[in-house]
């Protein structure tokens, strides 16, 4: 349940802003100078915070367009994410924000224009050659849609500039304000899954499989492009059968031919954040099982991550073409 | 643990009467009574005695697996009445302008205010902030010793610009008495997440004796700690633990632990 909202002064008139307040017109709205003040310090508990999380409004002043990480990304030259939220309505025990903030506030930049600009600078500086934009990185992309708007701004953004791409990466099933546009070719909705028994156990309040499913499908229908990402495989020990259960009940009402991008990966994340985040949950039993250091990252020893993605890509490449399947190598 | 912090006693004393705690004689430093998983401490007046006072009761409470803090004062106001309560969201330190922001975590809340801590006395009340004397020194303290949703402040209007009665010990009292249901929900729901953050920290009194069982090094101990956390979260009983060691070799240990942990974790149940 959201507590509070707080607000960066500079952009309390700001029109995105005022449409949120009027949104959220039941919640004390508490004024800062910076997010910083309320997002950056260091006590703070990340999962009691989650509770009660509240929403920060804000203003980014630089570094809207970033450049992917190595072996990010579905095969182009050019990646870059951008991130207009910061945390995410869900409360899945693997992801690597629990890790990488101090705060489980809710952060919204309303400067879309900004992010908008950078974008341009940024495509027309590889002329000619496509640049995909990945957004769901920080956030999900859509859970906040109705709220936000965010797609009503940059799915038109990235149409009008003719070598952008952009991947939304969601676990929401909120495709209403999509449905309202035109489809665009060069916008790909990345749907997020892992099997039952790890959705029941580690994704808090994410649409159930079935509801996610029939998103995707509303969209292909419409004629947008849909991509499913396997992504984080977690060990469990049915984790082969309940993931070849994820696939048949995807495909049973999915066109694999029809699917724009297939990948997956292994549970892993950066030592930095493996240690913050099994710290906030000495109790879960993911934190528990034998992992592997890497690269700096942790993650399943070796044999058993072969293990997992040959079973994994097996299953999957008897669903979808192999030109449509990209693994996630972070192994670099 | 729940620490009451007071700069005056007259402000104190409908909880400690409430909460039946005890005056401490043990101690000289600041007045401090205690009872029921609680204490209460009077720190005096001013940012710099609040934080005293909270550092002080801190280390004397160091053992205990996590601390929840509530500031209980009065404060003046431009418009509000008299005996209006609030939970600050924002505290200002009007020396040096830094701003803390105790957190929400509990959905019990009451409303809530901006406070501008002064250090001199004032009667100069601007309409946005209440005014008080401890607040930005009680969060300056508290911050380092427990998270942000674990303090709380709550303050009380005793002045305005119609009315002054923060002078008068008895009404003083009067005005935190009369909201002692809504102080009391507070302190519950407060208490309730502390025991919370308290309780991942099980078994905490068999790590002594765990420890001196072999000679762990120092990376040894840091991965015994988290398996020994993880185990007795999950309800292990430490004593029979312990009686299962064969061979009392830190690596002989560690691989025990580890066997259950991994044993434990495979189907990732709740």
């Amino acid at each position: 349940m959201t507590s509070r909202v707080y607000v960066e002064s500079s952009i309390r008139q700001h029109p995105r802003t005022r449409q949120l307040l009027q949104r959220l017109n039941k919640l004390p709205v508490i004024e800062i100078e910076h997010y910083g003040e309320v997002f950056n310090p260091r006590s703070q508990n990340f999962r009691l915070q989650k509770k009660n999380p509240a929403i920060i409004i804000a203003h980014k002043n630089k570094g809207h367009m970033l450049a992917a990480p190595e072996g990010y990304g579905l095969g182009g030259d050019h990646n870059y994410y951008f991130s207009h939220m910061l945390n995410c309505l869900y409360d899945c025990r693997y992801c690597f924000l629990q890790g990488m903030y101090q705060s489980a506030h809710q952060l919204l930049f309303v400067n879309f224009e900004d992010f908008g600009d950078e974008m341009r600078r940024v495509a027309a500086s590889h002329p000619q050659q496509p640049v995909w934009f990945y957004s769901g990185y920080d956030c999900d992309s859509l859970a906040n849609d109705p709220m936000t708007r965010f797609t009503e701004f940059f799915i038109p953004l990235v149409a009008s500039i003719d070598n952008a791409w952009m991947e939304l990466r969601t676990k929401s099933t909120q495709v209403r304000g999509m449905l309202k546009l035109k489809p665009q070719d060069r916008v790909v909705t990345a749907f997020s899954f892992s099997d039952p028994v790890s959705h029941a156990q580690l994704e808090n309040g994410v649409p159930s499989i079935a509801k996610r499913i029939d998103a995707m499908r509303r969209l292909m229908e419409a004629g947008w492009k849909v991509g499913l990402r396997l992504d984080p495989i977690v060990y469990h020990v049915n984790y082969q059968v309940e993931f070849k259960a994820l696939l048949e009940q995807i495909f049973a009402e999915l066109d694999a031919t029809a699917m724009h991008s297939v990948s997956l990966g292994s549970f892993r994340l950066t030592r930095d954040h493996f240690r913050k985040v099994s710290r906030l949950y000495p109790d879960e039993p993911l934190f528990a099982q034998p992992m592997e250091l890497d690269n700096g990252i942790v993650s399943y020893p070796v044999e058993r991550e072969r293990e997992m993605i040959e079973f994994c890509e097996t299953a999957v490449l008897q669903h979808v073409p192999r030109q449509c399947y990209h693994p996630c190598n972070w192994h670099g | 643990m729940l620490i009451w912090v007071s700069a005056l006693h007259c402000e104190a004393k409908p909880i400690i009467d409430f909460y039946r705690l005890k005056k401490s004689h043990d101690d000289t430093a600041f007045d401090h009574y205690r009872g029921n998983g609680m204490a209460c401490i009077i720190s005096g007046t001013g940012k710099i005695a609040s934080s005293a006072a909270c550092a002080w009761i801190a280390a004397r409470y160091g053992d205990e697996a996590s601390i929840a803090w509530i500031n209980l004062g009065i404060a003046g106001a431009a418009q509000h009445d008299i005996g209006s309560i609030f939970s600050l969201h924002q505290v200002i330190d009007a020396d040096d302008g830094h701003r803390y922001y105790p957190a929400p975590a509990s959905a019990v809340e009451l409303d809530g205010s901006a406070c501008m801590t002064l250090s001199l006395p004032s009667d100069d009340y601007s309409e946005e902030y209440l005014f008080d004397m401890e607040a930005s020194g009680f969060m300056y303290a508290t911050l380092r010793f427990s998270s942000a949703e674990l303090v709380k402040s709550l303050k009380i209007v005793s002045d305005n610009q119609r009315e002054k009665i923060g002078r008068d010990r008895q009404r003083v009292s009067d005005l935190v008495h009369q909201h002692i249901d809504s102080i009391e929900r507070q302190a519950s729901s407060l208490m309730a997440l502390n025991d919370e953050v308290a309780a991942r920290s099980p078994g905490l009194e068999y790590w002594q004796q765990l420890t001196s069982m072999a000679h762990f090094s120092q990376t040894q101990q840091n991965r015994l700690r988290v398996l020994w956390r993880y185990l007795m979260n999950r309800d292990f009983d430490a004593v029979t633990l312990m009686q299962q060691f064969e061979e009392h070799s830190p690596r002989a240990i560690i691989k025990h632990l580890e066997q259950l942990s991994y044993r434990d974790s495979e189907g990732l149940r709740p």
